[in-house]
């Protein structure tokens, strides 16, 4: 909504008040004033009278002009507009005259001197938008009586005006009003505010009817006029609508937009004549075509609200009329609508439509649904005193809507309890008298009439805010919520253990990304191992590559590590925590990506990310969260994706659920992404091992025994894995404490399809210091054991 | 009897010459075979000790013994110092160039998103509130109707709002999560809530706009809370997340969930209020939206409004992290361009 001043000073007085203070009063009582406007900026005006129009001798499309600028004299002015001609009378710019553009010299063009400029209204800073074509493509052509030679010419034009341009809350409707705005700035100033009233005489009894069919509309007001004549608007509405932002069309159609901007109410007028019937009833259970008044053809769905005539469609309620009975220069007879249309249902047409417009924009929003009676009088008032109509009828109402008059019970404890204020009785009254609500107080009890137009205000809490509104927020005295023990408050245990495992990952080097949880259909299931569910798609995605919820998250890190790796960043330690969530379940998950390169020293010691690199984090995390290696157990990834590298990769399990997998990438994954020699994934799920019980941590005593330690040297088939023999060995004595590798070797000293791994065992018992008889009694039976089960060939 | 002292004198200047000559350890442990191991001369001159008077004896043996002390002595003197010599050769041939580069052991970074979500946890969480995290896909119910945005409200339209079914969405506020917290307790305890968490909203992506944000909403819920409570809530936050000198003020407006509803002004850091670039020239920032819970959601959610009263607000996350460090287009939040990243640090 955009507020004349000059405009608001017709009902309250703000010509004393710089337009800025005046904003910002607005802004922190809830109406957000954007921007304060001038109509136009321009200084060194005046009017002249051209007395005479030669070609210029060197150009031709330049006039040179001698122009009449009464007590300023005679001046010479080159100009080049095609519509300067003799006997004009238009806006001078005098010489040292300051435009939003330019400031104006004495010059010479083309060999004639040239002192000053005739100006169009766009060169003093009028928006184009609101001027039409002849105005924009020419200088500005005033009346005949202009008065020649003076200085307010800004005044003259109606342009010495600055506007507000607000920029409305959606509780604040109202302010879609100017007379509701002028009720606003006068409870904000505590100053009265005055109307005009208008009245309409003789008013005949009307054969038209109204009707609706749907509680989409539940209101529908009509009157009828005769006798109207289309002539331009006078200057006064003309001015006014310019600066509202709304350009002129004809005296009836600004009416109808005056009224708008005055009250807030939508109007439509239909060419009676053109009517098929006597008759406009709402509907919407029509469907097809509806060719509007722009020309264009709209296809009706059913609950699009439609106003038919004779069961021909005649407009599309609150958004466009039809073709068929528009209102044009040579119409006499207007139907007069003025209806309460349903806020939700002209926004789907609307925008199903595209069709937006100040009328629709209001019904959205909702208006006031008492003041028709008062909105068709002013506009037929306007129609006799603008367009000569001769004969206005009585209203014809179709009407369903209850008018009692809205109360709120409140008191001032409540008031004073929600603010946490201590405003007296008198502050209260005051302000809620000046803001029209009419308080009634009964002890500390308050009673106050919500005047129609504050759609918004329903209940006690509403009367609240308009008092601090008012009032002004720094009335309230800061303090603390008192604490209370029912809120324990703080990081619970499974928070505090997810930040730590944040804090490990980037203690270890690696940095922490943050990713789209949208992602596009195509890879919905890339790197899915955890969850297999199906994905959420969106009904209403904006674009493609943002249509599905993601169920994993590796593939958007590796997206990342591949947008890196294109920008020559090829050495990365990344990760992510997401939430992620599909038809089967939900979940957190945390996925590490190592791209490139682990530098060491630099580049003096640097090692390709690779398997181990993963599996070490991994392992480093579930003993952070206290996850004993008893709890879990890797093996293989039984997939036939060509994502993880098959022999370079691992599934972890606890119990049977798979709860995480980590390799490094299949060469095929490795291209498609664009990642280079070597990328490891690994993805977590994490919520999963946060929930995972597991025992408090508690002292153990130091051994009293020594230990002893032997190492065993064995060749096995490549195949078979550290960790079996390792249980093995584990397995075959109580004595045996600890088992660790500490060489793997395969090449050309042992056979093909061998390895060699060099154990140290270590051996010890609770109850004495053993002795070497024992420990080799021990040694025999493992090596004996692995012979057997593994056909090892063991050196010592 | 006074050549034999001679001879003892003799051998003691000897050997303390030899001594003081020697060039190495090894040459060292020869002098020490010669005159200090058991068959050594001045052993042997022992012997003479039983053709002497009672004496003799005396003046003799102290001769022997002082001489022995004596190349004792400066032999182990010496020996040290060539040991001290011979190590500190050792680690002058061991040093290394130290300006090399050491084992890496540098911490990542972090993308300053969760530096925000972080900071601002840590605050509520030590002013007592609980960190409570909702999931992204939230049902109509939750996400609109309790917190008192009927169906048919502009906000629930379909323009703003990624639906999954009719029911089903991407939360477009954490409140969301709020409501399950009120429902959950069934109207009785007190809440002192906060949720962080990412909101979807279909915003094309552009410089301030983007799908996915990151946005922190609290609530707070018992007998007898106030706009002074949020006033004086939000001026500790503001406060311990800015600076200790930054105030804040109230401008009244509008969200359904809240009546009265503010948007919150901290004072600008960069200019302290003075005006600049980055407040506009008006020495503030809106930074958060909050307000006095409005009692429909209150009764929607099982509270009695007549009990119990509450506020609630909300802050963007990356609109804190961009106006802190300065980030020029909220879309790098997501990119992760490393180089990007790169300068944030946390501990």
């Amino acid at each position: 909504m955009k507020v004349s001043l000059k405009w608001l000073n017709q009902f309250v007085k703000v010509d004393d008040i710089d337009p800025e203070v005046l904003a910002s009063k607005m802004t922190f009582a809830g109406v957000e004033v954007e921007e304060v406007l001038t109509l136009a900026k321009a200084t060194g005006l005046t009017i002249g009278h051209i007395i005479e129009c030669e070609e210029h001798p060197n150009s031709d499309h330049l006039h040179v002009l001698k122009v009449d600028e009464g007590k300023y004299g005679i001046h010479q002015i080159v100009c080049g507009a095609p519509n300067a001609r003799k006997g004009l009378k238009v806006i001078v710019a005098k010489e040292g005259a300051v435009l939003p553009e330019v400031t104006i010299v004495k010059s010479t063009i083309r060999g004639v001197e040239s002192d000053g400029m005739c100006c169009a209204l766009y060169e003093l800073g009028v928006d184009k938008k609101y001027l039409s074509e002849k105005q924009v493509s020419g200088i500005e052509e005033l009346p005949e009586d202009a008065p020649v030679g003076i200085d307010n010419v800004l005044e003259y034009l109606g342009l010495d005006d600055s506007i507000l341009d607000l920029k409305l809350l959606a509780n604040r409707s109202d302010m879609n009003a100017m007379e509701n705005v002028a009720r606003e700035v006068g409870a904000l100033l505590n100053r009265p505010v005055s109307f005009p009233t208008y009245k309409v005489e003789g008013k005949f009894k009307s054969e038209y009817t109204v009707a609706s069919k749907t509680q989409k509309c539940p209101l529908f007001g009509m009157r009828e006029i005769k006798g109207i004549k289309t002539k331009p608007s006078p200057k006064w509405m003309q001015e006014i609508l310019t600066a509202e932002g709304v350009r002129s069309i004809n005296n009836v159609v600004d009416i109808g937009n005056f009224v708008m901007l005055l009250t807030g109410q939508p109007l439509n007028m239909y060419d009676a004549d053109k009517l098929p019937a006597k008759e406009l009833v709402a509907v919407d259970d029509v469907e097809g075509p509806f060719v509007a008044m722009d020309d264009k053809t709209y296809n009706l769905e059913k609950n699009d609200l439609l106003i038919s005539s004779g069961g021909e469609g005649m407009c599309l309620g609150g958004i466009m009329t039809s073709k068929a009975c528009e209102v044009d220069e040579n119409t006499t007879h207007v139907l007069l609508e003025a209806a309460v249309f349903n806020g939700a249902s002209i926004r789907r047409t609307s925008n199903r439509l595209g069709l937006a417009s100040e009328s629709s924009a209001r019904f959205v929003k909702g208006i006031n649904p008492d003041q028709n009676e008062y909105v068709m009088e002013v506009t037929c008032a306007l129609l006799k005193d603008l367009c000569e109509a001769t004969a206005a009828s009585e209203t014809v109402i179709y009407d369903t809507l209850n008018h009692d008059k809205k109360v709120v019970n409140t008191s001032l404890s409540y008031i004073n309890g929600r603010l946490g204020t201590n405003f007296s009785m008198e502050e209260v009254v005051e302000v809620l008298s000046r803001d029209h609500l009419a308080p009634v107080v009964d002890g500390d009890s308050i009673t106050v009439g919500i005047p129609p137009y504050r759609i918004d205000m329903k209940e006690g809490c509403d009367v609240s805010e308009e008092v601090i509104r008012l009032l002004g927020f720094e009335n309230i005295t800061s303090r603390l919520p008192a604490s209370n023990p029912e809120v324990k408050g703080g990081y619970t245990p499974k928070q505090l253990n997810k930040q730590a495992v944040r804090r490990f990952l980037r203690y270890s080097g690696l940095s922490e990304c943050l990713t789209y949880s949208l992602i596009d259909e195509k890879h919905k299931d890339s790197f899915c191992y955890l969850d297999n569910g199906e994905n959420y798609v969106l009904m209403n995605p904006l674009t493609d590559d943002r249509k599905v919820l993601r169920k994993n998250t590796l593939y958007s890190l590796l997206s990342v590590a591949s947008y890196n790796i294109a920008h020559q960043e090829k050495d990365l330690a990344i990760f992510e925590i997401s939430d992620v969530d599909s038809k089967a379940k939900a979940s957190t998950h945390l996925s590490i990506v190592l791209a490139g390169i682990s530098h060491e020293r630099g580049d003096l010691v640097k090692k390709p990310y690779d398997f181990y690199d993963a599996k070490g984090l991994v392992e480093g995390i579930l003993s952070l969260l206290g996850i004993k290696e008893n709890r879990y157990r890797i093996a293989r990834i039984d997939t036939d994706k060509a994502e993880f590298h098959p022999g370079r990769s691992a599934a972890i399990y606890v119990g049977r659920d798979l709860v995480g997998v980590m390799g490094e990438l299949h060469p095929a994954a490795l291209k498609e992404f664009g990642l280079g020699k070597s990328c490891v994934g690994v993805e977590l799920d994490l919520n999963y091992l946060l929930d995972l019980k597991v025992g408090q941590d508690k002292a153990s005593i130091p051994p009293r025994f020594p230990s002893m330690s032997r190492d065993l040297a064995l060749v096995i088939g490549k195949g078979v894995n550290y960790a079996d023999i390792k249980n093995d060995i584990k397995k075959t004595d109580r004595l045996v404490e600890n088992v660790s590798v500490f060489d793997v070797y395969e090449g050309e000293h042992i056979g093909a399809g061998k390895k060699s791994l060099a154990i140290s065992i270590s051996f010890r018992s609770a109850d004495k210091t053993l002795t070497d008889p024992e420990v080799s009694s021990v040694m025999d039976k493992i090596i004996s054991a692995l012979r057997i089960k593994y056909n090892a060939e063991v050196r010592s | 009897m006074a050549s034999a002292i001679e001879r003892v004198l003799e051998i003691r200047e000897k050997a303390l010459k030899e001594i003081e000559e020697a060039k190495n350890l090894e040459g060292l442990a020869v002098i020490k075979n010669i005159y200090l191991a058991k068959k050594s001369e001045l052993t042997s001159l022992m012997g003479l000790m039983r053709e002497l008077s009672q004496e003799e004896k005396g003046a003799f043996g102290k001769a022997i013994n002082d001489a022995k002390q004596a190349i004792q002595d400066r032999w182990a003197k010496k020996a040290q110092e060539m040991e001290a010599k011979k190590l500190q050769e050792q680690l002058e041939k061991e040093a290394i160039d130290i300006t090399l580069p050491g084992k890496e052991m540098k911490a990542g970074h972090i993308n300053p998103y969760y530096i925000v979500i972080d900071e601002v946890s840590d605050i509520f969480a030590s002013m007592g509130f609980e960190i409570v995290e909702g999931r992204d896909v939230e049902t109509d119910h939750y996400n609109f109707e309790l917190l008192n945005v009927p169906k048919d409200h502009p906000a629930r339209d379909m323009q703003d709002t990624f639906y999954i079914n009719e029911n089903q969405l991407m939360r477009t506020q954490t409140s969301a999560a709020q409501a399950h917290t009120m429902i959950k307790n069934e109207g009785k305890k007190p809440i002192k809530m906060i949720c962080p968490g990412k909101c979807y909203r279909r915003d094309d992506d552009d410089m301030t706009h983007s799908h996915e944000f990151g946005q922190i909403e609290g609530l707070v819920v018992d007998k007898n809370v106030s706009l002074a409570d949020l006033k004086g809530t939000l001026e500790m936050f503001v406060k311990k997340m800015f600076g200790e000198k930054r105030e804040i003020r109230l401008r009244s407006s509008y969200f359904p969930f809240t009546e009265p509803s503010v948007e919150v002004d901290v004072s600008c850091a960069k200019c302290d209020g003075k005006g600049c670039a980055m407040c506009k020239g008006t020495g503030w920032i809106e930074i958060l939206g909050a307000g006095e819970v409005h009692p429909n959601v209150l009764r929607m959610c099982g509270y009695d409004p007549e009990v119990y009263s509450g506020f609630a607000f909300g802050v963007g996350i990356e609109r804190v992290a961009m106006l802190r460090y300065g980030v020029d287009d909220i879309r790098r939040f997501y990119q992760n361009d490393i180089r990007f990243i790169k300068d944030f640090n946390k501990n």
